[in-house]
């Protein structure tokens, strides 16, 4: 197997030079494309990949380029193209398209070294943009050789003597990524990280974290991936508010428009809200999320200045100031409590409105069921009684919906998490004329009986429903509850292990081996993204004041920056004067050098074209006194140096030495 | 407008390094600090490229993003130390360079010599008129390597200024130094077309006694040097354990050109030196004899590739101003 290999690598040392570097160039772009390939569009693909077809052909049957018109014309249709299909040429999706197609289309007229210089920089590009997708443990080793290829090939397209043989040029790059890899690693660690963005994101298709957006279309995401990270923590002065209870109040979503719920442009108007029982008084520390929502407690009833209750009973921070920093909130709540009637009519239109034509069949099976409940209260409890003892799953990997989300969810795939549930039920709560919407938040939270503080993770967001029922006000329904009691009562974890979802297969259960490998395995992934993916401001900090550097700020980093860098430069400095150290010069030549020097020093400089026997005859004549000694030396040097020695002996030691003797004692 | 601004900019940046570095020693051993270091226009698309990702990766808060970009910076400032290293320690010798005719191009021979464990690569060697192909020298390498340029005037051409460049590793940067050495290259007159015919063949029938050429008559004997052809060894004085002597013959009677400048009347002095060169040539070619006469100086008659040297030499040297005061 590998004799081939290193056969076939011989064989592409042979080719011309051009075809070469051209084939090299494509290959490297080829690497760095295919982690696009799962969310690329096809044509994409298919364009790029014929370009680099064409142009190959062109190299091997020594065709001419395309004309110039025709490679603009080219340019500007595949631009075109992206532009309609994509509806944009900005984020991450088109962008990545378009850089594919314009080295597609930049290949077409690679001719000079800096053409096919400027193709690896593309390439370099495109294994960034994989990064925005996708920064999973398991695809770094790919990454890693990608990227030391690519620099492979920019080397070797940039020897034009003979072409350096590939491991050479392997070689060469190795080392230079491994010299290359503790700066990167510093200014990775020390570089200030800024909270927040310069710029609104258009967010990546592909993997969804759950965490809360203001929209929500359940079945768009078939694999929900659990983020650990922190959204907030809460720390009550009081007792904590029962498992059951913990409902945190995010964005309130009234609009559906058949898959999709947003939250309603206009406000609505204030209702009246009464409240009894237990009120429960706590500080709310949020991570930025780049939002101006503030998670209560459902429902907040104190709030601090800058912050406000919407009509929704969301609270948010005033004026349209973002979180964009770690941000305490002292906030006070009731778990129980009731919103005076009567509902506004605009409400009341909005809460109770379906888009024509989706979702029918639920439509029809929701009228059904109202009619043979005969009250909204029993038409409720039909609905959560159909999700608990009909086949309905709780899981986060639900197949992908069809365009009528509700319906293909109902009726034929019945997996989902919250979302599913919430969106169903509030569609059904609809069509039998209940004014519903959907809650987002989170619940539940991790108590740490270490710090006293309620933790709660992204991936404890929520989505539930609230009904407006005549007399009670908005109540609230969670239908995940009805399926998964264990979500809301004991978290997601309870949840999934009921659905035997984070378990290992009884399979791997049986083999210690493999299990210990898959929990090693677990542990490298939860070290990579907690310490690799998520390192931020606060993971910096706690590094650097590991270095004892208390409160790093901008200055100290600044400086700790230019530090690393200077060390950089007078280690590789030093480094390279190290491996460009001259070869040892035979002792011989060293010592005949040093006797020139000593002469020259004292105005009797050899001339190039002197020999031994000539340089010395010339300085007699000068300094006829040294005629003992330089004799002598010139004799044992000539000795030496062209006296008969088989071949590769060493110099006679004793006459060495004593020629080395004669020239230190030299006093001129 | 750029260009002309980046002309004027490199030729005032020569003219300041040949102020501080003055004539270069021949053999130069190149320190680090006469290399100068620039990255190059792909060098600026690389950073500019490190620098758009640099914000992509803090836009999105993405730390691998951010860990590429960091490592590709890293990457170019390690490619930077190799290509200033590249060029440091290198030995640089001139070479004799081969005499050319007028209008020809002339080749200012460059010898380099790595002295380090490691090769060395892309070196190329240039001035405004061109640059060798780019060379590799391996640890303890030598090679020698040609610059041209053009000599469009007999007399001696020194090339004024050139530069040692590389690009190594990624052509990201370019380092390069600005060498000023004593090289020289004789430009010998253009040989005139075909015209004048030249002048008669005379006989020199004095004979003269140089012995070093003719075979005609015996001149004597001389000790025997290793490389003398045995075919002249006295062996009759060896015979009579003399010691082993040559025969040294000399030349008598030679016929040979006289090219005498004063017969051109009625050229100008260029014209007259290219006539002159052509009969040279001429001579030279056709195995002939010849002497030359040129005022203030005076080459004796004689054949072989050294004296058509001496005398195309002379002739590309001449300063009519000089001969005449």
């Amino acid at each position: 197997m590998a004799r081939p290999a290193i056969e076939v690598l011989r064989g592409v040392n042979a080719w011309p030079q051009g075809l070469q570097r051209l084939v090299w160039v494509v290959a490297g772009l080829g690497l760095a494309i295919v982690p696009h390939v799962p969310h690329v569009k096809f044509w994409v693909l298919l364009l790029g990949a014929c370009a680099a077809a064409l142009r190959t052909v062109i190299e091997l049957k020594h065709w001419r380029l395309p004309p110039k018109w025709l490679r603009g014309a080219l340019a500007f249709v595949a631009l075109l193209a992206v532009l309609v299909d994509y509806r944009t040429l900005n984020g991450i999706d088109a962008g990545t398209a378009l850089l594919i197609v314009m080295a597609g289309m930049k290949l077409l007229e690679t001719k000079t070294v800096r053409d096919l210089t400027v193709i690896v920089f593309l390439s370099y590009f495109a294994l960034f943009a994989a990064f925005l997708y996708n920064q999973s443990l398991l695809r770094l080793p790919y990454m890693i050789v990608t990227a030391w290829l690519l620099t492979v090939t920019l080397m070797r397209i940039h020897q034009t003597t003979t072409a350096m043989s590939v491991r050479e040029a392997a070689g060469i790059a190795g080392k230079m990524f491994a010299q290359s890899l503790p700066l990167a690693i510093l200014l990775f660690l020390l570089f200030p990280r800024l909270p927040g963005q310069f710029w609104a994101v258009v967010p990546a298709r592909g993997d969804a974290t759950s965490g809360l957006s203001d929209e929500m279309s359940p079945g768009d995401v078939s694999e929900l991936s659990i983020s650990s990270e922190l959204a907030f923590r809460a720390r009550f002065t009081g007792a904590l508010p029962p498992a059951r209870e913990r409902y945190w109040r995010g964005p309130v979503l009234h609009d559906f428009d058949g898959r999709t719920w947003r939250q309603h442009r206009a406000p609505f108007v204030q209702q009246e809200v009464a409240t009894s029982g237990t009120t429960y008084e706590y500080d709310v520390m949020l991570e930025p999320h780049q939002r101006r929502w503030i998670f209560a407690l459902d429902v907040p009833t104190r709030w601090p200045r800058r912050t406000a209750r919407t009509s929704d009973l969301q609270l948010l921070s005033t004026p349209d100031r973002p979180i964009s920093t770690l941000t305490s909130f002292r906030l006070e709540s009731a778990t129980s409590y009731f919103v005076a009637g009567p509902l506004p009519r605009v409400m009341r239109t909005v809460d109770t409105r379906l888009p024509g034509g989706r979702n029918e069949r639920s439509i029809i099976l929701a009228r059904e069921m109202r009619q043979r409940a005969g009250s909204d209260e029993a038409f409720i409890a039909a609905v959560l009684a159909k999700f608990r003892d009909e086949e309905y799953f709780y899981t986060l990997e639900p197949p992908r919906l069809e365009l009528n989300s509700v319906d293909d969810f109902l009726f034929n795939t019945r997996q989902g998490f919250c979302e599913h549930f919430a969106s169903a039920f509030t569609v059904l709560a609809r069509a039998a004329g209940i004014p519903a919407r959907v809650v987002t938040g989170y619940q539940g939270g991790e108590y740490n009986p270490m710090s006293g503080y309620l933790l709660i993770r992204q991936s404890e967001a929520h989505a539930w429903s609230e009904v407006w029922l005549e007399g009670r006000g908005w109540v609230r329904v969670d239908p995940t509850a009805a399926v998964a009691p264990e979500r809301v009562e004991r978290g997601l974890e309870a949840a999934l292990s009921e659905a035997g979802e984070a378990l290992p297969g009884s399979f791997l259960r049986q083999s210690t081996m493999l299990m210990q490998l898959r929990l090693a395995w677990d542990a490298a992934n939860t070290f990579w993204n907690n310490q690799v993916v998520a390192f931020g401001e606060a993971q910096q900090r706690w590094l650097l004041e590991r270095l004892s550097i208390e409160d790093a700020d901008w200055e100290q980093l600044g400086i700790a920056l230019v530090l690393t860098l200077a060390a950089f430069f007078g280690g590789m400095s030093a480094y390279l004067a190290w491996r460009f150290r001259p070869r040892g010069k035979d002792p011989l030549a060293q010592i005949y050098e040093q006797m020139c020097r000593k002469l020259g020093r004292h105005g009797l400089p050899r001339a190039a074209h002197e020999g031994p026997s000539d340089y010395v005859a010339r300085v007699l004549q000068a300094r006829p006194e040294l005629q003992g000694q330089l004799t002598e030396a010139r004799n044992l040097y000539i000795a030496l140096r062209y006296g008969p020695r088989s071949w590769g002996a060493q110099l006679n030691r004793s006459e060495l030495s004593r020629l080395k003797f004669l020239v230190n004692q030299l006093k001129v | 407008m750029l260009a002309r601004l980046l002309a004027v900019l490199r030729r005032k940046t020569r003219t300041w390094a040949r102020k501080r570095h003055g004539i270069d020693s021949d053999p130069l051993t190149l320190s680090g600090r006469r290399i100068y270091i620039v990255p190059s226009s792909l060098g600026i698309v690389f950073a500019l490229m490190i620098f758009a990702m640099f914000l992509g990766a803090m836009n999105y808060a993405n730390n691998l993003a951010l860990g590429l970009a960091f490592m590709l910076g890293a990457l170019a400032l390690t490619a930077m130390h190799y290509c200033h290293r590249n060029l440091a320690g290198l030995q640089i010798r001139s070479a004799a360079s081969e005499p050319v005719f007028a209008g020809q191009t002339a080749r200012f021979r460059i010898a380099l010599e790595n002295d380090a464990k490691v090769a060395r690569h892309e070196l190329v060697i240039a001035n405004e008129h061109g640059s060798a192909p780019p060379a590799r020298l391996e640890s303890g390498g030598r090679v020698v390597l040609d610059l041209e340029m053009p000599a469009p005037q007999r007399g001696l051409l020194q090339l004024d200024s050139f530069e040692l460049v590389t690009r190594h590793p990624f052509g990201l940067f370019r380092a390069w130094v600005y060498l000023t050495m004593e090289l020289r290259c004789v430009v010998y007159p253009k040989p005139s077309p075909r015209g004048l015919p030249p002048p008669p063949l005379e006989t020199d029938t004095g004979g003269a006694q140089d012995t070093r050429r003719g075979d005609e008559d015996f001149a004597g004997l001389r000790a025997f040097h290793p490389g003398d052809s045995p075919r002249r060894i006295a062996w009759k004085a060896y015979a009579r354990e003399q010691g082993l002597h040559v025969k040294v013959y000399a030349g008598t009677a030679v016929t040979s050109h006289s090219f005498d400048w004063e017969a051109l009347t009625g050229l100008g002095t260029e014209a007259r030196l290219s006539q002159l060169c052509r009969w040279v040539e001429d001579a030279y070619a056709g195995g002939r004899a010849f002497g030359l006469r040129l005022p203030g100086t005076e080459i004796p008659p004689n054949i072989g590739p050294g004296h058509r040297q001496r005398c195309l030499t002379a002739l590309a040297l001449f300063d009519e101003k000089a001969a005449h005061g």
